[in-house]
């Protein structure tokens, strides 16, 4: 930096030593910075430039896309909705029979089948996927206690989980209305009467597991109110363990979500059919929701999902597209770099 | 303070025993004062003279002065009412107080404490800016004067004095408050007093004491000095004053002709004593002063526009929310537990009262929108631009001076880059107030080798160099600066006609109204003059070998070399008859001499159309050549004035003398008698030759304003000068040329003059109006027909002051301003301060176009502060100017460099830091407009808040400000080689509501990228474990987003990009990540919500994070960079073309460039000036001015306040000083 001004200054025709023995003088000192002479590179947007980037830009995403398009395409996934079909026909006609017959006490079970269209290595993620469940709502993700559920000796901390927050006069743990509407539809697998074990361990986020849900805090006093919302929690078994209530915790960002409900570690074949047994509790009737269950296996880019793949083929071929339109049209209307003709004061000449 | 208390109790026994000394005020007064408490009747004030305890009951005030804004009391109230003048800062505040609500999805730290920093930051600028003003301020009233005490003269600082105190003001002093002159060194009680500080006028006014106080001189004598005056109140009149010095019972009336201002400063006088009168803000001056404005710059007006419009998108924005929530909500989403007993912003038994409050609440989520960080940004930018660019500039630096250029604000840099109007002064602005002798015209034949300014300014255009001819010979002097081998030294005796030769240098040796003072040795004498140029010419005349160098009431002594032989001298005497003496209307001066051998001879000089009209017939090819070169003079911009003589017969002069005689002793009319009996001898004259005087440009004042009018920048003279120097100033900077037409409004006329001589007050105010009226019109119509044709000429405007008191008025203002601004250039003379600003106000306000005064004096504080820029010329003694200016240069020159290279960029620099702040805010509120739309519309913050508070203050800041400080799109040397690119700023291109709306275009575009980019593709599993990402993983995806893109959306619009551009992108990018680790790797017993705790680590453990970070931020920018592809190259703007054409220059920025502005000429340029050289049917400019010793303020005259000091009353006044003297040396 020092040698750099000290070389620089001498383009400032010697103002440096002449201000210098002067005193009094107000003459102010040469820095680059102030005569705002930085050195700066500056770039032109010239055509050369604007078809050189597309045609990078091209040339980086369409093999991107291609790869991400495999790796979507190599994910099988099923997919079942079932809210509707696990009503027994009569109560379908109306809303009001469908939460009629959902909030009744009787068995809900539903067998649902399912055909495997291609070999699906394990795991098996198996996933609920709610609709219209706005799990995002202000009031919703408010509705929860962290220091609480983090440990035993903030159980009181209920201030933020109205009106989830005591119930006969005890505070609620878990308290607020995410936890007290915990989904508790459940799924059972069989293949060719043969049990398929799912396996609910590890189907959460190791940070949630181990640092937001402390080990000595225990369920009490939940889904004891007037009004059940959803699952009952085992109260012997501390929140860090009670994995399908962490993950419904991580509230979804879109009122469209899928949650892991666990991995089935055994590969199913193509063209195994098989079964589900499905207690269908969930409301979800009230508002109209959906409820889907999902089978899918995993790439090294995750679950199925086109977006990405199609997305970056789309923006390659759009810019090479691109690339290939600017090069005619510069050809078609060139414009030699720097013409002075195009300066506004030379166009219309005498123009006041 | 000491000395008044020793002086007091002395006073007070005096009191006590000389009691009638007492009575006789209290007698001589006409108030009844009973014990001295009853206050001042408004109408007048008396003031006892040298007695201060008698004047401390009515408490006057100080004579400190303040132009500071605040103190230390008002800072804090005033100066947060300053800022929450501001609409976004006030917004902020409610959006504050709001946010520590319940509605409020945020907490409120998130808006206190970037408004908090924001208000700090402002408040100490204006502290800083506030403290250097008071500074100033202390300078001058430290300044020291020697006031009366004890009967000594004891120097005091100029604050402590006070109404009443007698003060003496030595030679070339600044008088410290208004004084009531008393008496001075002179012996006839005379002083002179220059007030070009107040006025501008250079020529020096003549003050005379009232006869009784001649003698109050020495301390002894003033102490005894007991008189009272009363006088009227405090005024802004400079040019009236009435009151009354009561001395020892006798009423002496007084005039403004006792009467110093402050302001002024003594000339030629060793030193007066005088009594103050008026001080400190009541002065004459400080009155005439406006209020100092705290000016906005009209970009930060506009700001407010937009501000205002994102108010308005707001509004929007929430309405559309809010009905949306009243909409949504519903008991059937059990799980949000809306029973009956629910809080009312989710009740849905009062959807109504749900939409309101939900609007509250979105307000308050969106409140992101409005830039907090915007005004404290462009704060620090301007701050920074201000002190360190502006004010630290080496080619705004002035040597000679020892000045830099100085920003007194901060507010209006980007201003400078938008000024469409310049309004000048002219001494001492334009000019250097400097007349010389620079050629003359003998017998046909130009003498003179010198080349004036715009001489240089043509050939240079014309491709030419320029090469300075100093030969070693060349004489310069103060007046004089000549040089022609044929005519120094006595070499004129060769020339072809010597005898002509001698009757002009005899011309210029006699025929004037100057007084030889000091030494008569050549060397040391100097010349009083009224004024300059006449100085000039008996300089000129000393140097030809015909040195003046004594004058008695009838005789002119003259020192001749050189007439017989080569360095022969004789002294010869010439006796004067008569003075016929200059003024207004004759145009000329005439002298009658007696040459030591009997020859009667009258010499004339003036005008060329007066002189032409008055010669014998002869001589016709002499005529011919003659106004040939006058015409070249003039064209050159220097001063003419044709010489002439006459030899009398005996017997004719003495019939004519008679006549004369009994003309000056007339009573009535004696002016026009006068007038009309110089006709009689003046007539019948052979012409000799004429003479150019140049008044002295300030260097490089035509280049610069060359320059500036290729910027499209008008500039218009204001000048109290008369209407012939301020034409040929015009001509001299290149304003007006031969080739444009010229309108003139002038109350010169015949007609007007003969209206007047009636003198019926009203019955002139009504002629003038109409002649006005007419005049205007007249013009009107020929301007715009015109303007019709397309290659028409540019036009001019000449008006002086009297005709502008008219034009002024409401019925006729808006002709006034239609045609003045078809003009290329305007000319006002005569103008008093009022007007000045007046004229600026008409265009600031009328014609709605940026303004910049730039002056010099006291009487250019009132236009410095109306224009909406005020330019003060620093380095001169007066500071007045100065102290009202927003900046402050050294010479007009250095325009160019504050307006096409500062200006110019500051104004494009902020231009993008108000469109990337508007952009960045509105894509980043944008994310989280859209996500409403899927809560439910609930107003559920996307973001964390630390993610929305910091995003302005921290991720996004700093960048923004860098290219506010470092943006360069060309070079200054390129910005002063074309300065046409300045007229981008004038029409404002980078500013336009079209410009917003490309960016809000690209932000909604951004925005919607971002949004569903994000959300769309983490529908699903993100990793190969299946698990599934939360709304707070998908939030910080998307605002990592957001800030890699809007970083690097900076870069893409950056015309140069440093090192420190880099640093600051990569620094805002990296600061993120760092940020983001810490926030969410740690849990803090605080209380806040763990939302994020551990995304960043979780999305970065998937592959899913690094491709989608690469493909949203590049998909965001295609858009933008598609648009700048195109507009590149198929509708660049013109800075892009210039880039091109030196695209592959270095930043060459050594000095010599600077000898290259100006050479460049376009071909449209070359044409226009091709056609300009052709010749022209009009009658041709031939620089007639002269400012004469007759000629009083234009006020004053107007006033008739006091009779004008005669040519005579030069000449007798010389008599009786040089008596004394004379026998010394002899």
């Amino acid at each position: 930096m020092s040698t750099n001004t000290a070389s620089s200054s001498s383009a400032a025709a010697g103002s440096a030593d002449s201000s210098a023995p002067r005193r009094n003088s107000k003459r102010p000192k040469y820095s680059r910075f102030t005569q705002q002479e930085l050195p700066a590179c500056k770039p032109i947007l010239t055509p050369k430039w604007v078809i050189s980037a597309f045609l990078l830009v091209s040339v980086v995403f369409i093999p991107i896309g291609v790869a991400s398009l495999f790796a979507s395409r190599d994910v099988v996934e099923i997919v079942d909705r079932y809210e509707t079909d696990c009503i027994p026909p009569p109560n379908r006609s109306d809303r009001n029979d469908k939460v009629k017959y959902i909030q009744s006490s009787g068995n809900k079970t539903c067998i649902r089948s399912l055909t495997v269209p291609k070999r699906m290595k394990h795991p098996i993620y198996v996933y609920y996927q709610l609709d219209n469940f706005y799990q995002n709502h202000r009031r919703y993700v408010k509705s929860r206690s962290d220091t609480q559920l983090k440990s035993n000796s903030s159980a009181d901390d209920v201030s933020s989980c109205k009106p989830e927050d005591n119930a006969d006069g005890r505070p609620i743990v878990p308290c607020g209305l995410i936890a007290w509407s915990l989904f508790n539809d459940t799924y059972n697998f069989s293949r060719n009467n043969q049990q398929l074990n799912v396996n609910k361990k590890h189907i959460s986020w190791k940070s949630d597991r181990e640092n937001k849900f402390g080990k000595d805090v225990y369920p009490t006093n939940f889904q004891n109110g007037t009004l059940k919302g959803g699952a009952s929690l085992d109260p012997l078994i501390p929140l860090s363990e009670q994995e399908d209530l962490i993950v419904w915790m991580r509230t979804a960002a879109l009122p469209t979500f899928r949650k892991l409900y666990g991995k089935i570690e055994v590969d199913l074949l193509e063209n195994d059919t098989i079964q589900v047994i499905l207690e269908n509790n969930y409301n979800t009737y009230s508002f109209d929701g959906k409820k889907k269950l999902v089978l899918s296996t995993t790439s090294w880019l995750g679950g199925k999902n086109d977006f990405l793949g199609i997305a970056y083929l789309t923006v390659g071929g759009l810019c090479f597209v691109l690339a290939l339109t600017f090069t005619v049209v510069y050809l078609v209307k060139p414009r030699r770099l720097g013409d002075p003709s195009y300066l506004s004061w030379n166009r219309n000449p005498g123009g006041r | 303070m000491g000395g008044w208390d020793r002086v007091r109790p002395s006073r007070s026994t005096a009191r006590l025993g000389g009691n009638s000394s007492m009575n006789e005020r209290v007698q001589s007064s006409r108030t009844i004062r009973l014990g001295r408490v009853t206050p001042q009747a408004p109408g007048h004030r008396t003031i006892f003279c040298n007695d201060r305890e008698a004047n401390s009951p009515v408490r006057f005030m100080g004579n400190s002065i303040s132009t500071t804004k605040y103190n230390f009391f008002t800072f804090l109230p005033k100066g947060l009412f300053e800022q929450f003048r501001r609409v976004a800062n006030l917004y902020f505040l409610t959006i504050s107080i709001l946010s520590a609500t319940k509605i409020s999805p945020v907490s409120p730290i998130t808006n206190v404490v970037p408004l908090s920093l924001v208000l700090f930051v402002s408040l100490v600028k204006e502290a800083f800016e506030d403290w250097k003003r008071f500074q100033n301020d202390m300078a001058v009233n430290n300044n020291l004067i020697d006031v009366l005490q004890d009967q000594r003269w004891e120097p005091i600082p100029w604050k402590k004095l006070q109404v009443g105190d007698i003060v003496r003001v030595k030679q070339d002093g600044f008088f410290p408050a208004d004084l009531l002159f008393l008496a001075g060194t002179n012996p006839d009680g005379v002083c002179y007093t220059e007030t070009a500080n107040l006025d501008g006028e250079t020529n020096l006014k003549i003050r005379k004491a009232v006869e009784r106080t001649w003698d109050y001189l020495t301390p002894e004598k003033a102490s005894e000095f007991k008189g009272e005056v009363q006088c009227e109140q405090p005024n802004n009149s400079l040019y009236t004053f009435t009151g009354n010095l009561i001395l020892q019972k006798q009423t002496l009336p007084l005039t403004p002709n006792q009467i110093m201002l402050r302001g002024c400063s003594l000339r030629n006088t060793e030193y007066i004593v005088g009594a103050v009168i008026f001080t400190g803000h009541e002065t004459k001056v400080m009155m005439n002063a406006m209020n100092v404005p705290s000016k906005r710059s009209t970009f930060e007006r506009k700001l407010d526009k937009l501000i205002l419009t994102l108010f308005g998108v707001l509004f929007t924005m929430c309405l559309i929310g809010a009905i949306g929530s009243g909409v949504f909500i519903d008991r059937k989403y059990y799980y949000l537990a809306l029973t009956k007993s629910v809080d009312d912003q989710f009740n849905p038994d009062n959807r109504f009262l749900v939409a309101l409050l939900t609007m509250f609440t979105l307000i308050t989520l969106y409140s992101s929108i409005i830039p907090i960080s915007l005004y404290v940004s462009i704060e620090m930018v301007k701050f920074i631009q201000s002190t360190q660019f502006i004010n630290k500039d080496l080619h705004m630096y002035h040597t000679e001076t020892n000045t830099p250029a100085l920003a007194r604000t901060s507010n209006l840099n980007e201003e400078l880059g938008q000024v469409e109007y310049i309004f000048s002064d002219k001494t001492g602005t334009l000019t250097r107030n400097l007349m010389e002798f620079f050629k003359c015209s003998i017998g046909g034949e130009v003498y003179g080798t010198g080349v004036t300014e715009i001489e240089k300014g043509i050939a240079q255009r014309n491709g030419l160099k320029v090469e300075e001819r100093n030969s070693d010979n060349a004489m310069h002097e103060k007046g004089f600066n000549f040089d022609d081998a044929r005519l120094m030294r006595g070499a004129w005796r060769n020339e072809p006609n010597p005898d002509v030769c001698k009757e002009f240098f005899r011309c210029l040796a006699i025929c004037h109204t100057v007084l030889p003072e000091g030494q008569e040795s050549p060397e040391k004498i100097t010349y009083q003059a009224a004024s300059p140029d006449e100085a000039a010419l008996v300089t000129a005349a000393k140097n030809f070998g015909f040195f003046f160098y004594r004058r008695t009431p009838t005789m002119i002594y003259v020192r001749e070399s050189h007439i017989e032989k080569i360095g022969k001298i004789q002294d010869v005497s010439y006796e004067i008859l008569n003075v016929l003496e200059f003024n207004s209307t004759r145009k000329r001066q005439s002298v009658v001499c007696r040459y030591p051998d009997g020859r009667l001879v009258l010499y004339c000089k003036g005008a060329d159309s007066v002189i032409f009209e008055r010669l014998a017939d002869v001589s016709d090819d002499l005529k011919k050549v003659t106004r040939e070169h006058l015409e070249q003079f003039g064209s050159s911009g220097l001063r003419t004035l044709c010489l002439a003589y006459r030899d009398l017969h005996p017997d004719m002069y003495e019939n004519w003398n008679e006549k004369f005689v009994q003309a000056k002793s007339s009573l009535r009319d004696r002016e026009k008698k006068l007038d009309e009996v110089s006709e009689l001898i003046e007539k019948d004259l052979i012409l000799i030759g004429c003479t150019a005087i140049e008044d002295k440009l300030q260097e490089g004042v035509p280049a610069c304003i060359e320059t500036l009018s290729r910027a499209g920048i008008k500039i218009w003279v204001l000048t109290g000068d008369k209407m012939e120097t301020a034409i040929n100033i015009a001509y001299a900077c290149n304003l007006i040329n031969n080739g444009m037409k010229q309108f003139m409004v002038s109350s010169e006329t015949d007609a007007i003059r003969a209206v007047e001589d009636r003198g019926d007050q009203v019955e002139i105010a009504r002629f003038i109006k109409e002649h006005v009226k007419k005049e205007l019109k007249k013009c009107l119509e020929e301007a715009q027909h015109h303007l019709q044709t397309l290659s028409g000429p540019k036009l001019a405007l000449v008006i002086d002051g009297k005709c502008l008191m008219y034009a002024l008025d409401p019925s006729l203002r808006v002709m006034l301003l239609n045609l003045s601004l078809n003009c290329t250039s305007v000319v006002c003379c005569r103008v008093s301060p009022l007007q000045k600003a007046q004229v600026t106000s008409l265009v600031k306000k009328g014609g709605q176009k940026i303004t910049l005064s730039i002056g010099d004096g006291a009487n250019d504080v009132s236009m410095i502060q109306a224009a909406h820029i005020g330019i003060g010329i620093s380095g001169m003694e007066g500071m007045q100017a100065v102290m009202a200016s927003d900046f402050a240069i050294a010479q007009f020159r250095f325009l160019t460099d504050l307006l096409l290279v500062h200006g110019r960029w500051s104004y494009l620099r902020l231009c993008k830091v108000v469109t990337y702040f508007f952009y960045k805010n509105l894509t980043f509120t944008l994310t989280q407009f859209w996500f409403t739309f899927q809560t439910g519309f609930s107003g559920q913050r996307f973001y964390d808040d630390w993610f929305q508070s910091l995003y302005n203050v921290i991720f996004t800041a700093l960048p923004v400000i860098i290219v506010g400080l470092f943006d360069k799109d060309v070079s200054a040397t390129l910005s002063k080689k074309y300065p046409q690119l300045y007229r981008e700023g004038i029409r404002n291109v980078f500013f336009k509501w079209r410009v917003v709306a490309i960016w809000a275009f690209f932000s909604i575009y951004q925005s919607l990228i971002f949004y569903h980019f994000v959300t769309t593709s983490s529908k699903s599993a993100k990793n190969s474990s299946g698990k599934m990402f939360g709304l707070w993983d998908v939030s910080t995806m998307a605002f990592t987003c957001v800030v890699v893109t809007v970083n690097l959306r900076l870069l893409l619009m950056c015309n140069s990009i440093t090192r420190w551009h880099y640093i600051s992108v990569g620094g805002s990018i990296l600061a993120w990540f760092v940020f983001i680790f810490i926030y969410s790797g740690i849990m803090t017993p605080m209380d806040r919500q763990e939302n994020v705790y551990f995304t960043i680590y979780v999305l970065m453990s998937t592959f899913y994070f690094y491709i989608a970070i690469l493909l949203v931020p590049i998909v965001a920018l295609l858009g933008d960079f598609v648009y700048q592809g195109i507009q590149r190259w198929f509708f660049p703007y013109d800075y892009q073309i210039i880039q091109e054409i030196h695209r592959h220059e270095i930043d060459n920025t050594s000095q010599t460039d600077f000898l290259e502005i100006g050479n460049h000429l376009t071909e449209a340029e070359a044409r226009r000036y091709a056609l300009s050289q052709l010749p022209q049917e009009r009658s041709k400019h031939t620089g007639f001015a002269f400012d004469s010793p007759g000629y009083e303020s234009f006020f004053a005259a107007q006033l008739g306040i006091y009779a004008p000091q005669k040519a005579w009353d030069v000449a007798r006044r010389a008599s009786m000083r040089s008596r004394p003297k004379i026998p010394l040396k002899k």
